[in-house]
């Protein structure tokens, strides 16, 4: 019964984008400004009919129907009801069909705000995001139906996949997947701009909030996927270069880029067709992770499905995607000519641009090594994988290098500078990341990398602080308030500035706990019986007991540690799982994180009687990455609280 | 101050300069990089002209091969895909989807003429998740398809 209405109304969805992708079109030819309502209308009712379409899978599964094939699939009767929600984007299907609703919900979202402040562009928006739309629900509906129903309904379903029965796994997908929607909404004003000819800063000023919006997103989807590989896995490592990550990460690369370089564009009228050239392959590298995960080209525990047609249906909407939106570009080029030019290397656009050459170089290393394995494949008959290695020598170079801007670039201003100012700015800041060099060198630290990381990060946070304690003093005097009402005007009255700092810093925790994880971590492959003692770091490891224990949906055999670090006693549980409908059996890491190091303890087979295997981590700073995710998120989100500036005058 | 000209020569120079480095640095790593997937079958065809060579060799672990030396993580085993085999040895934990009859791909060194020192293994499962309780039949049709996303 819920099934036929989530069926229904996704069908009624589907006409209705069709009237969303020609009625604004109608609209603007004949000059009816009434179809274009008609259009702005459909977007709501469509964004109505896919919540009951989601709500329908959802309870659907929450009934048990077992009826419906991707229920079956997907859940069984002892799912804990978390999972069973959730299970909805649990495979392919739902997932489409979620991607679908999120996108329904940014259009109309995109309708309603933007409505009378944007009527030029707005019909063209409409058509844009109803074009997107249509493609994806004609996937959902005729290629990929999570609303198919089995004739023989089975008396209990499949279950989920237990390496999926994981917080970090279930929040994953809808937050990259907000992140690859937001993206259609910068995208669709792109386009619009180019169409109407008003290639201008508006649609930039329009989508800031979206773009940041969308980029936050796809950070914290990526950061649990990794969270999720950290904690459920049982390898000791948050990324591996795994063709899935790799794939949300392309779009992150090309919309941090983005987020950059429109600052130069709102500043300096430069970069135009720049910034649409990095929209556009934002949005389009955000299809590409859909269609790389989801059609089954990528074999990973991501990818769960192998049918062609899928893949080639999404092949040519991105094909189609691509040339139009590239076609629009060449076409609509006269419009975008430059008048004002780079002055000087010392100038904050030229920074910009190099940052925007390492990001888009980062992403072409990505995009090189994930998808000529596929060509290789393709072409003949060879299989090639292209290992972390190779991403590891590239992007390590271009970290630092972005370290080193990142330093400078806040700092400089826009047009050029004087090598006096530049002293006045870098004197200290370079003076404290040498000390950073000698004393990590002093303390034995001997890995060029990471000395050259410790340095630089002292580099960009003095820059930073530098910079924030001179605002700060400036406010101060102008106004004669005290040190805290000083800091705190001026972390208001300019929240995108302090927030991209804010963004900043974090990126540095993340940054040093990479190193920390990557470079420093100690790792024990060993047999242990009762009673043996293990000492790792400053920790000494105890075998207490190993028994059986068991939930709703799985038994385990799990071992007891006694832990002991300078007085403090934790226990550590790692388990041995094997859930009730799978032969597989999953590792569950026992992991005690603190602020500067974790223990991560992981259990292997029996060896003999009395006789087990552990793998046993000590890595220092993991959390760091976690607490520095949290931090950008932070900044991302204080920078969108300001709201449109007046206009500036130009430069 | 210097000319304009003069001044646009030296920013488009910095620019090709750091786009070269760039490029430079992705190429350089990616050659080297790459490491070749080989059948069993594909690895006795071409054992001499891969002597010495990085590659990943795929199939099934042989059912009833799998020996595992006492006291140690040591283990020795066949991988196979039906019409070749060869025999690989490992000193680690191996990962959850490990066992006899399952797929696996092996990472390491080709020596001609030697057993295969894994550097690493890699479990796979089949595409197609199958709970225990499948049919035969079931169980033979991911087996092929298993086989199928190896090749």
């Amino acid at each position: 019964m819920w099934i036929e209405i989530a069926h229904f109304s996704t069908l009624i969805a589907l006409v209705l984008s069709i009237v969303l992708l020609t009625a604004p079109l109608i609209g603007v030819f004949w000059q009816r400004p009434v179809w274009v309502r008609i259009g702005r209308q459909a977007s709501f009712i469509i964004c109505a009919l896919l919540t009951l379409a989601c709500a329908g899978l959802i309870i659907s599964f929450l009934k048990h129907d077992f009826s419906v094939k991707y229920v079956a699939e997907h859940a069984s009767l002892k799912l804990p009801i978390f999972y069973l929600a959730t299970a909805m984007w649990g495979g392919h299907e739902g997932s489409l069909l979620l991607w679908a609703w999120m996108l329904s919900l940014f259009v109309a979202i995109a309708a309603w705000k933007h409505w009378s402040t944007h009527s030029v562009s707005m019909p063209w928006v409409l058509s844009i995001l109803g074009g997107v739309l249509l493609g994806f629900l004609l996937l959902v509906v005729f290629l990929s139906s999570p609303f198919d129903r089995l004739i023989n309904p089975p008396f209990d379903g499949r279950d989920l996949n237990p390496l999926l029965q994981d917080p970090g796994m279930v929040f994953h997908p809808p937050f990259l997947y907000l992140g690859y929607v937001g993206f259609a909404i910068p995208y669709a004003f792109a386009m619009a701009a180019l169409i109407t000819s008003q290639s201008d800063n508006e649609w930039i000023l329009a989508t800031r909030r979206w773009t940041l919006f969308s980029w936050a997103m796809l950070t914290i989807g990526i950061v649990f996927g990794a969270y999720w590989a950290y904690y459920e896995l049982g390898w000791g490592g948050y990324w591996a270069w795994d063709p899935v990550e790799n794939a949300s990460f392309m779009p992150w690369l090309t919309g941090l880029a983005f987020l950059h370089s429109v600052m130069v564009q709102e500043r300096r009228r430069m970069f135009k067709t720049w910034n649409l050239f990095l929209i556009i392959t934002t949005f389009a590298l955000s299809l590409l992770g859909t269609f790389l995960v989801r059609s089954g080209v990528l074999s990973s525990v991501h990818a769960f499905a192998t049918d062609p047609g899928r893949g080639v249906y999404i092949l040519v909407f991105m094909a189609v995607l691509l040339l139009l939106s590239f076609g629009l570009l060449t076409m609509k080029s006269d419009q975008l000519k430059e008048t004002p030019q780079l002055e000087s290397p010392l100038s904050k656009e030229f920074s910009f641009l190099i940052n925007n050459l390492f990001l888009v170089a980062g992403a072409c290393t990505v995009l090189l090594g994930t998808l000529y394995p596929l060509a290789v494949e393709t072409l003949s008959t060879a299989k090639v994988s292209v290992g972390a290695p190779y991403y590891n020598k590239v992007f390590i170079p271009i970290m630092l290098g972005m370290l080193l801007l990142m330093g400078a670039g806040p700092i400089i201003p826009w047009q050029r500078t004087t090598l006096a100012r530049l002293r006045r700015e870098f004197l200290l800041p370079i003076a404290l990341g040498a000390i950073g060099i000698i004393t990590a060198l002093l303390l034995g630290v001997t890995h060029p990398f990471g000395v050259a990381s410790v340095g630089l990060i002292l580099f960009v946070t003095s820059t930073h602080l530098q910079d924030l304690i001179r605002n700060t003093k400036a406010r101060m005097d102008k106004e004669s308030l005290g040190p805290l009402v000083g800091f705190i005007q001026l972390i208001q009255r300019n929240k995108r500035r302090y927030g991209g700092m804010l963004v900043h810093l974090g990126t540095l925790t993340m940054v040093a706990g990479f190193v920390g994880s990557g470079l420093f971590q100690e790792e024990r492959n060993l047999f242990l019986s009762l009673g043996d003692t293990l000492r790792i770091g400053s920790w000494s490891l105890t075998l207490q007991s190993v028994d059986k224990t068991a939930r709703r949906n799985w038994k385990a055999d799990e071992a007891v540690f006694k832990a002991e670090n300078n007085g403090k006693t934790i226990l550590l549980k790692p388990q041995k799982r094997t859930y009730s409908k799978s032969d597989q059996p999953t590792t569950e890491a026992a992991i005690h994180s603190a602020w500067n190091e974790d223990l991560y303890v992981v259990m292997g087979d029996a060896v003999k009687e009395g006789v087990w295997s552990f793998r046993i981590y000590r890595t220092p700073l993991v959390s760091w990455v976690w607490t520095g995710t949290g931090i950008m998120i932070v900044g991302v989100f204080w920078a969108m609280m300001q709201g449109r500036r007046l206009q500036r005058k130009p430069v | 101050m210097k000319t304009r000209p003069n001044k646009r020569l030296f920013l488009i120079g910095t620019l090709i300069l750091v786009a070269g480095a760039l490029a430079a640095l992705v190429f350089s790593s990616f050659t080297g990089a790459l490491v070749y997937f080989h059948t069993p079958t594909e690895v006795t065809a071409k054992t001499t002209e891969l002597n010495g060579k990085k590659i990943r060799i795929g199939g099934m672990v042989q059912a009833g091969s799998l020996v595992k030396e006492s006291g140690t993580q040591k283990i020795r085993f066949l991988v196979t895909d039906g019409t070749s085999q060869h025999p690989v040895r490992y000193d680690g934990m191996v990962p959850d989807l490990f066992r006899e009859g399952q797929g696996v791909v092996v990472e390491g060194t080709w020596r001609t003429g030697q057993d295969f020192m894994a550097d690493s293994i890699l479990a796979k499962h089949s595409e197609d998740y199958v709970p225990v309780e499948m049919s035969k039949e079931g169980i033979e049709k991911s087996k092929d398809s298993l086989m199928k996303s190896l090749k």
